[in-house]
């Protein structure tokens, strides 16, 4: 018994001695935002083997990519290797700080991978290259990162963009013709002008999926109708002295609520997610549907000739968007073969693979989509979004929970358990959290 | 669910008395000695479930309960924070109402399935038709479904132009059809009624093995007596299935306050924050708020709960 007893507190000791030996954190390869080494934009003859991480939505261009770049280099060879969306953003920080790290990984937002350096700066590749003269400013200013590791905009390039989204607005050509529609709305009164007469003609105006948050996405055009893409870009990126409290923030809120109200969404928005939504647009159920280009495909196949898309209207012509943007593992033993990759994902070729899975692409002069059909829609729409300098971030990404908090809060929104005042106090507090 | 408190097990020999029998009849082994070498040999039977235990079972939750002590964004450096973490626990409003919403899930996994299970094991035990053992097998079949799975399904079912609402407008009931878990009022009654559906089998088989171990005897005499099924139900089943109505309790409560597959597949804790539990809290502080110290000292509190709920329950379940 006296054995016994004298086990326990040493066996006590023992283990907390070995826990704090042992502390959370700092075996993440690079603690410090990793300084690039010298770049060299030559392809040696060595064998080497590439792995790519990457998701459903925006892998299939990458994969015919990956095919023509080994074609033209038969010594690499690229592993393809994807995960679900929401899966990826969770698990791409613990990939890259195993010892199996890829290569080359799919970036869909800055989130706390470019802090803990598990992603190279690439401004020396962007030089060597020539990234900062082919893609617009404003493409590459969400994978610019500030030392705080949080304000983008500022500061070295942490991914190269390989193809772009957009969202805009989806349209039934056959129910706008319904009510007299015979082009889109070339601004927010004419669009919600749109949207009385199609309920008023039995019509659902604006079909809309809330299940994972995506009415952030309406709320965000209208209030980029309002405020412009520079003030909400500011506050998208994390720049200090920005604010979520804007009159285009509460009328988006506003419109929503009154959406809700009136029947102008369906009644179950919030148990829908977004390809629910999809589907039933596709289904003829909804004159609008706000989504990306993502969908362009599934909505072409569904309703053909139907099938319209433009930029959201307003002061300023805005879409929201981001890049499909590869950045490189801190832990890659090939960065300079990795980066060839990624300089080879913005060439024509690649962007051809990256339009047909409905991407917009870095190069698009070799474009010619068929007339009057949803993807011309898309690339004019793209066109007049660039023309108007109107591209801006997501808003579910000024931190790394306003994902959670927009979902909840215009779930509550459109359920009536909270209003325009709650709900922008609780979405500035997130950011403050992060952005302070 | 691998050591279910409240099952009989054989008690060890005394060790000492085994000693005796094996020690050589010539010599007369001094106690102690033996004593001794009969703890060591049960040691070194225990060593191996006890490493398991230790190094997957253990280490990982002091581990847990370590880095609940400091802020971590996951992969970065930590900082020391003392009981912040737990302060936070128990003052965000959102992580305040998980906890209250899996304390209400009890009533769904536990309280209603142990109530369900007990009176149709009743019914099954007291019918001697055919059938009664595909209608078993029927009950059974969620518990061995993937909860995943099971979260799918309740997903379709639930939905505006799903089953449920289907079946409420075949009877003229289309007032009530509504998309049920995306609504404020039903979601969080609809996401703990497919806890209900699951648990509800689990407990009726364990009702129907202990309902089998009643001496028949018992209820014969009952029966010479005058009772009816009603009184036979209610004092000679119900009081000899103390030892199963732990047991289920135990388990279903477990599986409330741990509860997380059903809600992922279902409503992610929406709408808002109505089906928020702890399980899926802690999922998304880990994954997409980086706030890992916070999440680990909300596991502690969760798992410390339900370790002293579990104890309360054996303790009031103990045979007088």
């Amino acid at each position: 018994m006296r054995r016994r007893h004298a086990l326990v507190p040493s066996l006590a000791v023992l283990c907390t001695t070995a826990l704090a030996a042992c502390a959370p954190g700092g075996t993440a390869p690079g603690s410090e935002p990793v300084e690039p080494t010298a770049v060299s934009t030559i392809l040696g003859t060595e064998e080497v083997t590439l792995s790519l991480m990457s998701t459903p939505e925006s892998g299939e261009a990458t994969k015919k990519a990956i095919a023509a770049f080994e074609g033209l280099n038969p010594n690499v060879t690229i592993e393809y290797e994807q995960t679900n969306y929401e899966d990826y953003n969770k698990s791409l920080n613990l990939a890259l700080s195993s010892s199996t790290a890829p290569d080359i990984v799919l970036l869909n937002s800055v989130g706390t991978t470019v802090k803990n350096g598990l992603v190279r700066n690439l401004d020396g590749y962007a030089q060597a290259y020539g990234w900062d003269e082919e893609v617009p400013t404003n493409q590459l200013a969400q994978w610019q990162v500030d030392t705080d590791g949080t304000t983008l905009g500022l500061g070295p390039l942490y991914a190269a963009p390989a193809g772009f989204s957009i969202v805009g607005v989806y349209y039934n050509k056959a129910l706008a013709a319904q009510i007299g529609l015979d082009a889109p709305p070339a601004s927010l009164e004419e669009l919600t002008a749109a949207m009385g007469d199609a309920q008023a003609a039995g019509i659902l105006p604006l079909q809309l999926g809330n299940a994972e948050g995506h009415a952030a996405f309406p709320v965000q055009l209208v209030a980029q109708a309002v405020d412009g893409p520079a003030e909400y870009s500011a506050w998208v990126y994390g720049q200090s002295g920005a604010t979520f409290d804007t009159p285009g923030n509460a009328e988006g809120l506003d419109l929503l609520a009154d959406w809700a109200t009136d029947g102008f969404i369906p009644d179950d928005a919030n148990g829908t997610d977004l390809q629910g939504s999809v589907a039933k647009f596709v289904a003829g159920e909804g004159l609008f549907l706000v989504d990306g280009n993502w969908d362009a495909a599934k909505i072409d196949d569904g309703l053909g000739e139907d099938a319209g898309f433009f930029a959201f209207p307003g002061t300023t012509t805005t879409g929201i968007g981001t890049s499909v943007a590869y950045g490189i593992s801190s832990a890659s033993e090939h960065p300079d073969v990795a980066a060839a990759f990624l300089d080879f994902m913005q060439s024509p070729a690649a962007g051809q693979y990256q339009w047909e899975q409905g991407f917009l692409p870095v190069d698009g002069t070799e474009l010619a989509p068929e007339e009057g059909t949803v993807r011309a829609d898309l690339l004019s729409a793209w066109e007049a979004v660039n023309d108007a300098d109107g591209l801006v971030g997501f808003n579910a990404n000024a931190s790394p929970t306003m994902n959670d908090t927009f979902k909840a809060s215009t779930q509550e929104i459109i359920g009536g358990r909270l209003d325009t005042r709650g709900a922008i106090e609780r979405v500035q507090a997130d950011w403050t959290q992060t952005h302070g | 669910m691998a050591e279910v408190p409240g099952t009989v097990v054989d008690r060890p020999r005394d060790p000492g008395l085994r000693g005796h029998r094996s020690a050589p009849p010539t010599r007369i082994t001094p106690r102690r000695a033996v004593r001794r070498r009969g703890r060591g040999t049960a040691l070194l039977f225990l060593a191996p479930a006890a490493l398991f235990y230790g190094l997957f079972v253990l280490l990982p939750w002091l581990h847990s309960a370590w880095i609940s002590l400091y802020e971590w964004d996951g992969i970065g450096v930590a900082t020391w924070v003392g009981f912040a973490n737990y302060v936070t626990v128990f003052t965000e409003p959102a992580l305040v109402g998980a906890f209250v919403h899996a304390i209400g899930f009890i009533g769904f996994y536990t309280v209603i399935p142990v109530f369900l299970g007990t009176v149709l094991a009743a019914i099954l035990a007291a019918s001697r038709r055919r059938g009664a053992g595909l209608l078993r097998t029927v009950l059974f079949l969620p518990q061995v479904l993937p909860l995943v799975a099971v979260g799918v399904i309740w997903r379709y079912l639930y939905s505006q132009d799903g089953l449920v609402n289907h079946l409420l407008a075949a009877v003229g009931l289309e007032s009530l059809t509504r998309p049920w878990l995306g609504d404020f009022d039903t979601a969080y009654g609809a996401v703990g009624l497919v806890g209900t559906w699951v648990a509800t089998g689990l407990c009726t088989i364990l009702m129907l093995a202990g309902i089998q171990k009643i001496d028949p005897a018992l209820y014969e005499a009952a029966r010479l007596d005058g009772a009816n099924r009603r009184q036979e139900f209610r004092h000679i089943t119900v009081p000899g299935l103390r030892r199963e109505v732990v047991v289920a309790t135990t388990v279903t409560m477990v599986a409330a306050l741990a509860s997380f597959d059903v809600v992922y597949a279902t409503t992610g804790g929406g709408p808002g924050t109505s089906t928020m539990v702890p399980g899926m809290m802690i999922y998304q502080l880990v994954f997409t708020a980086n706030r890992v110290g916070v999440a680990c000292a909300l596991a502690t509190v969760l798992s410390a709960f339900t370790v002293l709920l579990v104890a309360l329950i054996n303790r009031l379940g103990r045979e007088r």
